[in-house]
């Protein structure tokens, strides 16, 4: 009988595993859950594009406000979910063992932060094409292209599902995890060219708000949302893969650190 | 059950006939050795004990054993597997419960099997049946829907326990099965266990309960600051380290000065817990309380030696110490 599976290498099942976990226990929390994958975007949307936008006569490059602003609010929103699945709900799973019972079938850590990046890319596409949808239906999304913002969105899921386990895998209680807001999410959602463009920041500002991840995702899902896509966006794209690139390394160690003792 | 199907039962062995062996295994944190060079083999079928306090290793033990954290040096061999070589094909051999329950509390109770079961690598249906058989074991059925935070704490324990069997293992570790429960839960847990092992499934747990060990245990090992101080049968243990025969003093606070006064002056060592006076004659031969006898408020009685007193004897502290 050979039971020695390799080490080494990807298990499918740990990540399928896990996915289904968390997509079992979301329809058990639906109702809830709902509020917030669809409920709050759709009110600060029809708040900005409808309120804010009444008071502003257009932004350059978008026919008007609440179609520059529609694309950076979904992407703020998408940020947010996987933000919030792997710090906070990560937190949880750390502090009741669920992964320490996950860990005693054939799992690896590098496959836990897979699977649960992997819901939190489900999470990140529900609420962006919810509110996508929404949009649309009220003029905002009015390209073809804009059917493209699902690529932003997954990486909007993959940058910030492994971001939030560097908060999750060292926070000592929950209260470390308001950290995750204030020291990333708000200023990221304020300042990535979601409700105005970074060109018009001071500019020592400017190179920090392109620093912030989100400020890619935003740019390259304003370019699919108003069909103006060029070059820029490829590069936004290969930043937000390198940024990646370092993160989810540095998340598997950690939480390597945190859950194997 | 043929002699068959038991053989199909049994576990893949180790080359030398047992189904785990640890070699001098050692955890080293910080510069405490929180293991310190044990060994120990479990053979087929058998339940396997470490007894010991709070502290003396046995948590950390068990998690390297299923392949759960790192040793510092050691060899372990489950079923054949090298564990330190690979960690991830003793988890797909082995059951393990460890000490907290660690149940996921947004979902129910037979998702938890369900889900763990799947994660394990069963297909849906198969993990879905074997859910339902696993429920029906353990008296848990009707909380199939229930949310696991609505258990007891022995409900819980036996759903750990049951969760554990989802993938059918043929050793499990457990640690510490009845800590924290009520008699009658710990039980109940005591009888399903005993059900695994007339199954033939063989099982490594730890635990500071002496009554546990005595009952579960085919053979333990008693644990102390990482080592290992003896091993053997708990008859065997009691034989080498116990005295035949406790004789107890249930003495009245009136009377408990001149029971004190009375002891020492004769040169009769004793241990003193609540209201319970423990007297050990020399040579294991009853001691001399004659001047006791008519003593107000004082009841004698005797036990047979336990392996709280052989813990006692080998360590020089009381296991409830912790």
């Amino acid at each position: 009988m050979n039971l020695a599976i390799p080490t080494p290498g990807i298990r499918r099942r740990s990540v399928t595993g896990l996915w289904l976990r968390h997509a079992v226990s979301f329809v058990r929390y639906w109702k809830f859950v709902i509020t917030w994958v669809l409920i709050e975007p759709v009110i600060i949307l029809v708040a900005v594009g409808f309120g804010v936008g009444k008071l502003i006569d257009g932004v350059e490059g978008a026919p008007s406000y609440a179609e520059f602003v529609a694309p950076g609010l979904i992407m703020g929103n998408a940020m947010f979910h996987a933000l919030f699945e792997t710090s906070w709900n990560a937190y949880n799973r750390i502090d009741n063992d669920v992964y320490e019972t996950a860990l005693t079938t054939p799992i690896t850590i590098t496959e836990i932060t897979m699977g649960d990046i992997l819901w939190a890319v489900t999470r990140s596409i529900m609420t962006v094409v919810g509110t996508a949808i929404v949009a649309a239906l009220f003029g905002w999304l009015n390209h073809w292209e804009a059917i493209g913002i699902i690529i932003p969105a997954i990486m909007v899921g993959i940058t910030f599902g492994a971001l939030g386990f560097l908060f999750s895998a060292v926070a000592p209680h929950t209260t470390f995890l308001t950290l995750v807001f204030t020291l990333v999410a708000s200023p990221m959602f304020f300042f990535s060219g979601s409700f105005f463009p970074i060109s018009i920041l001071p500019d020592w500002v400017e190179p920090i708000a392109w620093f912030m991840p989100l400020t890619s995702a935003v740019h390259i899902a304003r370019g699919f949302a108003l069909g103006s896509l060029d070059i820029t966006h490829l590069w936004a794209a290969l930043y937000m893969i390198a940024l990646t690139a370092i993160i989810w390394p540095a998340a598997i160690f950690l939480l390597r650190r945190r859950l194997i003792k | 059950m043929t002699n068959e199907s038991q053989l199909n039962r049994a576990a893949t062995l180790n080359p030398d006939g047992s189904v785990i062996k640890a070699d001098e295994i050692r955890k080293i944190y910080g510069d405490i050795a929180a293991v310190d060079g044990i060994s120990f083999t479990v053979e087929p079928g058998e339940t396997y004990g470490l007894l010991g306090p709070n502290g003396a290793g046995k948590t950390t033990t068990m998690r390297m054993l299923s392949g759960l954290s790192p040793t510092n040096s050691g060899a372990i061999t489950v079923s054949g597997i090298d564990v330190v070589k690979d960690n991830r094909a003793v988890r797909e051999v082995m059951g393990v419960v460890t000490q907290h329950d660690g149940l996921d509390n947004g979902l129910t109770v037979f998702q938890n099997l369900f889900l763990h079961g799947f994660l394990a690598g069963l297909s849906r249906k198969d993990s879905k049946n074997r859910a339902h058989e696993v429920l029906e074991f353990f008296g848990l059925r009707d909380r199939s829907k229930s949310n696991v935070y609505e258990l007891s704490g022995g409900m819980k324990r036996r759903l750990a326990i049951a969760r554990s069997m989802m993938t059918s293992p043929k050793v499990i570790v457990m640690d510490e099965p009845s800590t924290g429960l009520d008699p009658q839960s710990r039980n109940r847990v005591w009888e399903e266990l005993a059900v695994l092992k007339d199954a033939g499934v063989t099982v490594l747990l730890s635990t500071h309960y002496m009554e546990e060990a005595t009952i579960l245990c085919d053979r333990l090992s008693i644990m102390d600051h990482g080592k290992i101080l003896d091993e053997g049968t708990p008859d065997q243990m009691i034989e080498r380290h116990a005295p035949k025969e406790v004789t107890q003093l249930r003495v009245s606070p009136v009377s408990i000065r001149t029971v004190r006064a009375y002891l020492t002056e004769h040169n009769i060592t004793f241990r003193e817990v609540g209201a319970l006076i423990s007297v050990t004659g020399a040579n294991g031969d009853r001691p001399d309380l004659s001047g006791l006898k008519d003593l107000e408020g004082v009841r004698t009685s005797y036990r047979a030696g336990n392996l709280e007193d052989v813990f006692l004897a080998i360590t020089g502290r009381e296991l409830r110490d912790g």
